[in-house]
């Protein structure tokens, strides 16, 4: 007995510890998110644009369309905590140093893109190819409008 | 007061071709959206344009030619105490149309390579990796600043000329011609005959035409080079 009581203490710690850690990723772990969540939006929009240039696949744009309203909706401010300004994910991160301080317009620029990625979910189910064109390009404006200010040019 | 013929008829065309597609390509890339396709368009344009121009630059007329108006640091000098008696670019001015047409030239051939990382990317962005597109996109970006700054300063020399020298510079460009001040002897500007003009045109044309088509992608073989894919049907799941 007397050996297994600092055993469960220290297994008590390890989970705690670790329950810890899960609360609080580290900056690489955020970076990483934040970059894979751009990757996915780009396979969306490569794959609505094919639709909306070529033969117009209405199911495969309204896959892509509520997976990039859904992204639009979660949250994404919370890929941006302080003490992510810097630092490497898949790679350094692109995000420029101003994202972290102009707290209130980009919370505008991310609400206009979900504004428009809602739209186009909306507009994916019924609308027609020129429609859905039309909106695709709506959205890509405010996708635009994050990177001018706060996405670094390489 | 008599005339002075200046500028010949496809110089005057390329220069305010130029110009709209110039601000065409400006507006659109600030724009973004479905609009980046006219982006990209005017960009070809603009590169045919300058192909063009560089073939007149030899079988033009004289003022339009390369080795008439491009000249060295002694001419330069003399034009800025004032000996230079001639039309055309003056020495000084050759380098600013150097300069023009040389950033346009970086500007538009960088644009054939680059993405905006939205759904838009260059006619020949797929010949390079992602990576590269994106290095040649951060240059696209950062040379449009030089641009900005030359055209600022082409403007700026034209009003100056307007202004203080009292030498409209933007009519002869519409018309052909510019007035010939007072006991200022006239210029010999040759032509030659109107076939053989006009054979030159078309063929500076042709072979301008020809380099866009190359530029748009239109000699990259079907189906695309092997770093993309999607050539086969992907699971239906």
């Amino acid at each position: 007995m007397k050996q297994v009581k600092p055993f469960l203490v220290a297994v008590a710690l390890t989970v705690t510890a670790s329950a810890f850690a899960q609360q609080a990723p580290k900056p690489e772990q955020v970076i990483k998110w934040r970059q894979s969540v751009y990757q996915v939006l780009g396979w969306n929009s490569n794959r609505i644009k094919a639709n909306v240039d070529g033969q117009f696949n209405r199911e495969e744009v309204v896959r892509a369309a509520n997976s990039t309203a859904a992204i639009a909706n979660s949250g994404l401010g919370a890929l941006y905590l302080p003490g992510t300004e810097q630092g490497k994910g898949w790679h350094d991160t692109a995000a420029k140093p101003e994202i972290f301080k102009d707290g209130k317009k980009v919370g505008e620029l991310a609400a206009n893109f979900a504004r428009e990625a809602n739209e186009l979910a909306k507009v994916a189910v019924n609308g027609d190819q020129a429609a859905v064109k039309a909106q695709f390009g709506k959205l890509g404006q405010t996708c635009k409008s994050c990177h001018d200010d706060y996405k670094v040019k390489d | 007061m008599s005339r002075q013929r200046v500028w010949d008829l496809p110089t005057r065309l390329f220069h305010w071709s130029l110009v709209g597609a110039v601000i065409t390509a400006v507006v659109t890339g600030k724009i973004g959206g479905n609009w980046i396709e006219w982006h990209g368009r005017s960009g070809l344009f603009i590169l045919g344009l300058l192909i063009f121009r560089l073939i007149w630059g030899f079988v033009g007329s004289p003022t339009a030619r390369f080795a008439s108006f491009v000249r060295g640091p002694g001419a330069i000098k003399a034009y800025l105490k004032g000996e230079w008696r001639g039309i055309g670019h003056n020495p000084l001015g050759a380098l600013a149309v150097l300069a023009l047409l040389g950033l346009a030239a970086a500007q538009v051939v960088s644009g054939l390579f680059a993405n905006d990382d939205i759904a838009f990317a260059g006619p020949l962005a797929q010949l390079v990796s992602s990576e590269r597109s994106g290095q040649i996109t951060g240059l696209h970006v950062w040379l449009f600043n030089g641009l900005l700054a030359v055209v600022g300063l082409h403007v700026a020399a034209i009003t100056f000329y307007a202004r203080v020298k009292r030498t409209n510079l933007v009519l002869p460009m519409v018309t052909g011609y510019q007035d010939l001040s007072d006991g200022m002897p006239p210029v010999s500007h040759p032509k030659t005959s109107f076939v053989l003009r006009l054979a030159a045109f078309i063929a500076a044309s042709a072979i301008a035409s020809a380099a866009v088509y190359a530029a748009a992608g239109g000699f990259i073989d079907e189906p695309a080079p092997a770093q993309t894919v999607g050539q086969q049907a992907a699971p239906a799941w």
